[in-house]
């Protein structure tokens, strides 16, 4: 009884595998519940230990390589730098968090967090100091131990480069002397452009010689002197600490939201209080003009949320918000017109121009039309319904919808709506002609036919377009969010590109991955959603 | 005036200038309550005779009238089972059968029209896979399937598409039976097409030949007098059953042989070559 319950059990995890695709995990599950070890082993090994292995690999393959590749970014950098960068950009995230916190504290608690930071900041200062000290002396010693090796080359640079000034005065001296005879007749000119030929040729070659000698001393002085870097590290993350520690004591104290309004409140109070008391008509007007000032202080002080930096997640978020809606205005074009196309060989006919002409056109095109066009819809996006409706909404308002977005979104959708579209009228028109005949011989009206036969019929090709879609979307997204300034993660790797911080090339691999990923869950979604409308039992290839 | 008529009943296909007659000239006339099966060799034009009947076909000449009235759509009072079963792969086998009967009967009530449904499942001994869908059933369980679907409208004329040939021996023998019980129970017209001669034998009151096509019509017909209900362990003793398998299976291997008596060979006159002999020059 136990034995078949657990075999229930088993049979409802391994179909749940099957449906979302992950059948390499099969094995495993099997394993699990004990089922022939020995042929679960041998699927472990050869589906998921080797390509295991095989990535291991490729990993290391990266992080040996990336290191002797220079750019003009730096180094490219290693998994490990990636991986850091995660945890740089978490950190990030945390710290915004931790301010706009601060931000809205009041009262005791605020009293007590500020003494609590400000200790925090004091013990944070020495150590600060201690490294840095640390790492005067690091570079001292290098700038010595640099000395001792270059002091030799650069004494053999100095004599040699007054050895051949010498030199070449001394031929300058005998050109002139040659020329001097060459106008009185004494030699032939041939032996004057020998001779001028010749000291070109001798500078050359000791221009080089020089240079030589420099370059060796540049590479001295570029070699990297370990305890320097490592003091440097320290000193770098420590000294971070301490200045996020001093932001936070900021948001404690001055730029504090009640502390700010406490002050604007008190100067309103102040001057209410002279006003009563004027006693000039004069004095009255001044007062009163103040008040009203100190009035709108309050007031706009009120209004006042903390103006968080973007953060990867909140661009993540955004993004996969932009590439929803986009999906969204795709799906909902792409059905009903390749139902149409589907239904009618006409309107195909006449869709069919159209679909071919516009499919091939880039993102970046569709872009640039949707500013213009789509941007004329709102001059003023501030005051604008849409903008003001969507920014009342909980969620929605945190992710700060504005015309890029939209444009973002259009773009999206532009691009994502052919293959749903195409799709969707083979789906359509490929429908088995028995159905058809059930239809006819039911004589199922217009609707019922359309619902309850061809929609059904066509709905696996209709998820297979639509899943094709979204990862189109997906892909254009980052492109247009980079062009459009739009917030999400290809607005942070255009920003990361051109701030070029020793982070950037580190965070423009991590979003690669970032995307890749999401970009995976969204396939996989779909994948699922495809294979429970799938009715003949046949999965969506993985 | 017979209750369904097929009067002179031709079709074709392919262009004017280039037509290739299916059915020519097909007359038939069948009385109310009569099982009537249609035996032909396969390609001779069986399914589009049926297409015609359910009117999912226009003839090009001749009408098909039941009651007298042509029928130039298909509708619920002309219950077709295709061979393929055509269920609707995304419906469980409640879900296709309701739609049908939700279609013909739509002044039902959801407690009437489920009782009606499941009325028929239960005739066709489906009850437990009253959930399934089709691709969750043998071919034999979809057949059935169909079969109750069709049943259900209660359709005035039943048309029989080769409803069996894609089922195996035993199933087939199964469903015969099942077809016979039903139809004795509720009696109606009933049209079978087939290829299998015992099967006609063995159900069908009247047999009609196909002859071959193109060009196809019908032949002469045989009158099956056995007694109902017919045991088909004890047929293959019945000398009136065997004679008439005989006769019939007889006629159909004849047609055949005739046309192929009758077909001109094509044979293309090879110029007279021979080789040339150089030795004796």
């Amino acid at each position: 009884m136990t034995e078949s319950k657990k075999d229930v059990i088993k049979f409802k995890m391994l179909k749940a595998i099957d449906l979302s695709g992950f059948t390499v995990f099969d094995p495993v599950l099997r394993l699990a519940f004990g089922e022939d070890p020995k042929k679960q082993f041998g699927s472990i090994v050869k589906y998921i230990f080797i390509p295991i292995v095989f990535v291991l690999t490729c990993l290391w393959l990266w992080s040996w390589i990336a290191p002797h590749h220079k750019t003009k970014s730096g180094e490219v950098p290693t998994p490990r730098d990636v991986l850091n960068s995660v945890s740089v950009n978490d950190t990030i995230a945390d710290r915004e968090a931790i301010k706009s916190q601060d931000f809205l504290l009041s009262g005791e608690k605020r009293q007590a967090r500020l003494s609590e930071v400000k200790a925090q900041h004091a013990a944070l200062k020495a150590e600060v100091d201690r490294l840095q000290a640390i790492v005067q002396t690091r570079e001292k010693e290098k700038a010595d131990r640099e000395a001792a090796i270059i002091a030799p080359l650069s004494e053999r640079y100095e004599a040699l480069r007054s050895e051949y000034r010498e030199a070449g005065k001394e031929r300058d001296r005998l050109i002139a002397e040659l020329s001097e005879d060459l106008a009185a007749g004494r030699i032939q000119k041939m032996e004057l452009t020998a001779a001028i030929r010749e000291d070109g040729e001798i500078s050359d070659v000791e221009r080089e010689e020089l240079n030589a000698l420099k370059s060796e001393i540049d590479e001295v002085r570029s070699q990297k002197y370990r305890p320097l870097e490592i003091a440097r590290k320290e000193y770098d993350s420590m000294a971070d600490k301490l200045f996020f520690l001093g932001t936070r004591l900021e948001f404690l104290e001055d730029r504090n939201l009640n502390v700010r309004l406490d002050e604007a409140r008190s100067r309103l109070d102040g001057y209410m209080a002279d006003l009563a008391a004027a006693e000039s008509a004069k004095d009255a007007l001044r007062l009163a003009k103040r008040a009203v000032r100190a009035e709108e202080s309050v007031d706009r002080l009120e209004g006042q949320e903390y103006a968080s930096a973007v953060t990867i997640y909140h661009q993540t978020k955004r993004s996969i918000f932009t590439v929803f809606i986009g999906f969204f205005m795709a799906a909902f074009v792409a059905i009903p017109v390749g139902i149409m196309c589907g239904l009618n060989k006409i309107f195909m006919a006449c869709m069919t121009p159209i679909i071919s002409v516009f499919k091939p056109v880039s993102p970046v095109v569709w872009l640039l039309i949707f500013q213009i066009v789509v941007g004329a819809f709102f001059p003023d996006p501030e005051t604008h319904p849409l903008f003001v409706t969507l920014g009342s909404i909980p969620f929605i308002s945190s992710l700060d919808v504005n015309p890029a977005l939209i444009f973002s979104a259009c773009t999206v959708a532009m691009c994502a709506v052919w293959p749903a579209l195409v799709n969707t009228a083979l789906g359509v028109a490929s429908i088995d002609p028995d159905h058809v005949n059930v239809a006819r011989v039911l004589r199922l009206g217009f609707w019922n036919r359309l619902f309850k036969i061809v929609i059904p019929s066509a709905l696996p090709l209709v998820f297979a377009g639509l899943r094709i879609s979204l990862g189109v979307g997906w892909m254009v997204l980052i492109a247009a969010e980079a062009l459009s300034s739009s917030d999400g993660l290809g607005k942070f790797v255009w920003d990361e590109y051109q701030n070029g911080s020793s982070l950037t090339f580190a965070n423009i691999i991590m979003v690669c991955f970032v995307v890749g990923i999401i970009g995976f869950f969204l396939d996989r979604m779909m994948i699922i959603l495809q294979r429970l409308v799938s009715f003949d039992g046949k999965g969506a290839s993985v | 005036m017979a209750y369904l008529e097929l009067d002179n009943v031709s079709i074709g296909f392919g262009p004017p200038d280039n037509r290739v007659d299916v059915l020519k000239d097909v007359s038939l006339s069948v009385e109310e309550n009569e099982f009537v099966a249609i035996i032909g060799f396969s390609g001779s034009g069986k399914s589009t005779l049926m297409s015609l009947l359910a009117g999912l076909q226009k003839p090009d000449t001749g009408e098909v009238r039941i009651h007298g009235n042509v029928i130039t759509e298909p509708g619920p009072q002309l219950g077709i089972m295709f061979q393929n079963y055509s269920l609707l792969p995304w419906l469980t086998v409640f879900g296709n059968i309701e739609l049908a009967v939700h279609q013909v009967f739509p002044e039902l009530s959801k407690a009437a029209l489920k009782e009606h449904v499941e009325h028929y499942v239960e005739m066709v001994s489906l009850t437990p896979a009253l959930a399934k869908r089709p691709s969750e059933l043998s071919g034999g369980m979809r057949q059935r399937v169909s079969l109750a679907r069709t049943l259900a409208m209660r359709p005035e004329i039943l048309l029989l598409d080769e409803p069996l040939s894609a089922l195996d021996a035993l199933t087939r023998a199964v469903l015969q039976d099942e077809i016979i019980r039903i139809w004795e129970e509720d009696k109606r017209t009933v049209l079978m097409i087939t290829n299998d001669v015992d099967e006609a034998t063995l159900m069908a009151d009247r047999i009609v030949p196909l002859t071959l096509g193109p060009s196809a019509t019908l032949a002469e017909e045989f009158a099956v007098t056995l007694d109902r209900p017919r045991d088909r362990a004890n047929l293959n003793k019945n000398p009136e059953f065997m004679k008439l398998k005989n006769a019939v299976t007889q006629f159909m291997v004849g047609m055949n042989t005739e046309a192929r008596e009758t077909k001109v060979a094509p044979t293309i006159s090879m110029p007279d070559v021979k080789p040339m002999d150089f030795s004796a020059a």
